[in-house]
């Protein structure tokens, strides 16, 4: 009896302290584009579980989120690219550690206007549109329309996975438009007749249609989906992460254990992301 | 009479009514709007706030020498009565103004020694070919790896003796053009610098017709999981110094092959200049292990340095004495280790500075014997090659300050026919730094 107290009064201190700590919870993400709905998403949730707590969530890309994580005006940075050797260097000179963590898997979709009756394309045609080589939907089997081209600015991660998975590092055309959010190259795109752009898989709605896509020359073509990107038949796969203090993982655990839960994970997978498991 | 009067006032009183609440309609501007104007208005003003960056960084040492009046380059020569002193070592603020195209830098240092300009200069890109800048002004010349790489972020407290010798001040002034792609380039890893100087340094205005001519041309990558950074330069230096008068001494062999200085002496020699060109090749990577980040670096610069009896250091002034021209080489490595995910990094570097690669040993100081009625002059303490070995530990307190502890082990090359120099000379130096940087 005298344990089974003990054991309640323990308890009871544990439950107390944390929830304490929740109390003190007020967390600023800040960073990738990409992430945003997810991060979003993640802290509705959590909020309405913890309502002591307080998240706020901004995007303006990768690049954006991981400067601010260095100079500490943010306490996680979310980014659709790894951390940069510059960036760790300037982590390191200024005395933080941190750590990373993946929280989902995206696939990076290319789209095109829902009247566009081109739905597939090589990575070789991709390359030749972003390089500015081919200038007319005819060229790849589409309509005689010219093509307008739309891209992420550089500071965004999406942007530079595109560039070198999809470019292989060559330069985009200087016709190219910089679009500085997924949203506003949706929203182009599902304007614009003959134009084409690229998002994050979560991004994807019934305005663009998002093309098949073929990494081996022309021998497979595969859609970007849920399915394609868990069972990896789709090649355009990147990891989306979180970057925080070292010093700072009490802080941020109650929030990270939920996003990396199950229930974490179903989220992931409802907004369009790839969960890790 | 009286209705049509009434029908009029009802026209005049609807138009008015109508007039007032239209012009009430505009002046009640929707609040969104008001707010939306004012975050632009706020938006502009932050941005024209943002083109002006302020910077800089303060450190302070202790420093403990082997004994009194020891020569050093870890912060300047000891004072004959010390072993041991406090030093503002530097005191730097940085000021640019940067819109996307142009930059203005001013850069100053204050310390007990004084005030000095370190950095002044304009650079711009043309909108119409962005992948090439002019820079105008006083500014670090663009040779080598460890003369650009800021003193705040260098590990060991000084740059090598080398680079303080043939690089005094580690600035100079004249006009240089920059060739880099833009960052949406896949050739961006690629820079070329090259330019103009008078070859003076900062601290000092032109003494002869001669410019000098310096260029690096550099990569920079990383792998595709950016765990492993890299770097390769390669650097050239034509210049020249104008000689004084009328005498120039060269390197030759006296009868029993013990090299020294063969005087020339002809008027011709005197105001022509005297060659200063040097090459040299630096590389760096980075490495991000599981146990911390590591770094290896390393340069090496070899080449023809004009100099005195006295000393192989670039003038700053028009020489009057004698010019001796002398081969030099001189290079240093760096192994810097993070030591996990801690404040603490590990530091050694070794550097060599050979002022004169066609003497050595014991054949230095000794007296000549002249065969060929020439005039011989035996070599001297300036002839001495040096290394050190340093070794540190780094703490980074946090973003703004770095604690570090230094040994510098000082080895010199001796030689039985040179007064002082038949063995190694006590002049190591422990340094304890602070550093506050904003």
């Amino acid at each position: 009896m005298k344990k089974l107290r003990i054991v309640a009064l323990i308890a009871t201190v544990a439950a107390a302290t944390t929830a304490f700590k929740l109390a003190d919870l007020n967390l600023k993400i800040k960073g990738s584009d990409t992430v945003l709905p997810l991060s979003q998403k993640f802290a509705e949730v959590f909020m309405k579980k913890h309502p002591e707590t307080k998240i706020s969530v901004v995007g303006g890309g990768s690049g954006v989120g991981i400067s601010s994580f260095i100079e500490g005006t943010t306490d996680i940075a979310m980014a659709s690219r790894k951390m940069k050797m510059s960036e760790k260097m300037k982590m390191q000179d200024a005395g933080k550690a941190f750590k990373e963590v993946i929280i989902a898997y995206d696939a990076l979709s290319v789209i095109v206007n829902t009247a566009n009756k081109v739905s597939q394309l090589t990575r070789e045609q991709l390359e030749g549109i972003f390089t500015g080589k081919i200038v007319n939907w005819k060229e790849v089997g589409g309509d005689d329309e010219k093509i307008i081209v739309y891209s992420r600015e550089s500071s965004s991660g999406t942007y530079e996975f595109f560039k070198e998975h999809i470019m292989q590092n060559k330069n985009f055309a200087s016709s190219v438009l910089n679009m500085p959010a997924t949203g506003a190259i949706v929203q182009s795109v599902s304007q614009t007749k003959g134009a084409i752009g690229y998002i994050g898989l979560a991004y994807l709605d019934k305005n663009v249609k998002g093309i098949k896509i073929s990494m081996d020359k022309g021998k497979t073509f595969v859609e970007p989906s849920m399915k394609t990107a868990k069972d990896k038949t789709y090649g355009v796969i990147r990891s989306l992460q979180y970057y925080y203090l070292s010093k700072d993982e009490a802080k941020v655990k109650p929030f990270m254990d939920f996003i990396l839960s199950a229930e974490g994970q179903k989220i992931v997978e409802e907004i369009g992301y790839v969960p890790i498991h | 009479m009286f209705m049509r009067k009434s029908k009029s006032l009802k026209i005049m009183l609807s138009v008015a009514i109508i007039l007032f609440i239209g012009k009430s309609m505009r002046a009640q501007e929707n609040p969104l709007d008001t707010l939306a104007n004012s975050v632009f208005k706020i938006k502009e003003d932050v941005d024209l706030m943002k083109r002006v960056k302020m910077s800089g960084y303060l450190q302070t040492q202790f420093q403990l020498a082997d004994s009194n009046g020891t020569p050093s380059y870890a912060g300047g020569d000891f004072n004959a009565h010390t072993d041991k002193r406090f030093m503002l070592r530097r005191a730097r603020v940085k000021i640019s103004y940067e819109t996307p195209l142009t930059q203005y830098v001013f850069q100053i240092d204050a310390t007990e020694k004084g005030f000095n300009i370190k950095d002044l200069y304009l650079k711009f890109t043309p909108r119409q070919i962005n992948f090439v800048s002019l820079t105008v002004g006083c500014m670090n010349r663009p040779f080598g790896f460890e003369i650009g790489y800021s003193s705040s972020m260098r590990e060991s407290p000084e740059r090598g003796r080398m680079s303080q010798i043939i690089f005094p001040n580690e600035r100079d002034l004249g006009a240089m053009l920059t060739f880099q792609l833009p960052k949406t380039s896949r050739w961006n890893f690629l820079k070329l610098e090259a330019g103009m100087y008078n070859g003076t340094s900062s601290s000092a205005t032109d003494f002869d017709y001669k410019k000098d001519f310096i260029g690096r041309f550099r990569m920079d990558k990383s792998n595709k999981s950016e765990k492993i950074n890299y770097g390769l330069g390669i650097s050239y230096y034509n210049g020249g110094v104008r000689q004084g008068n009328n005498n120039i001494c060269t390197i030759a062999s006296d009868n029993n092959g013990i090299n020294g200085y063969v005087l020339n002496s002809d008027t011709a020699h005197y105001g022509k200049i005297a060659k200063r060109e040097y090459i040299g090749a630096d590389f760096q990577i980075n490495i991000d292990f599981s146990f911390g980040l590591t770094t290896l670096r390393a340069e090496y610069i070899q080449g023809q340095q004009p100099g005195t009896s006295s000393t192989s250091k670039s003038p700053t002034s028009q020489p009057t004495s004698d010019t001796y021209l002398r081969s030099f080489n001189g290079a240093y490595f760096y192994f810097l280790q993070n030591i996990g995910k801690s404040k603490f990094q590990f530091v050694a570097k070794y550097d060599w500075y050979d002022p004169n690669t066609d003497v050595a040993g014991n054949d230095i100081g000794k007296t000549l014997t002249p065969y060929d009625g020439k005039t011989y002059k035996k070599t001297n303490s300036t002839d001495i090659k040096y290394s050190t070995v340093g070794l540190g530990l780094a703490y980074r307190w946090d973003n703004n300050i770095k604690i570090t502890a230094y040994y510098d082990l000082v080895n010199n090359e001796t030689s039985d026919n040179l007064k002082g120099f038949n063995r190694n000379l006590k002049d190591n130096v422990f340094t304890l730094r602070v550093q506050y940087k904003f």
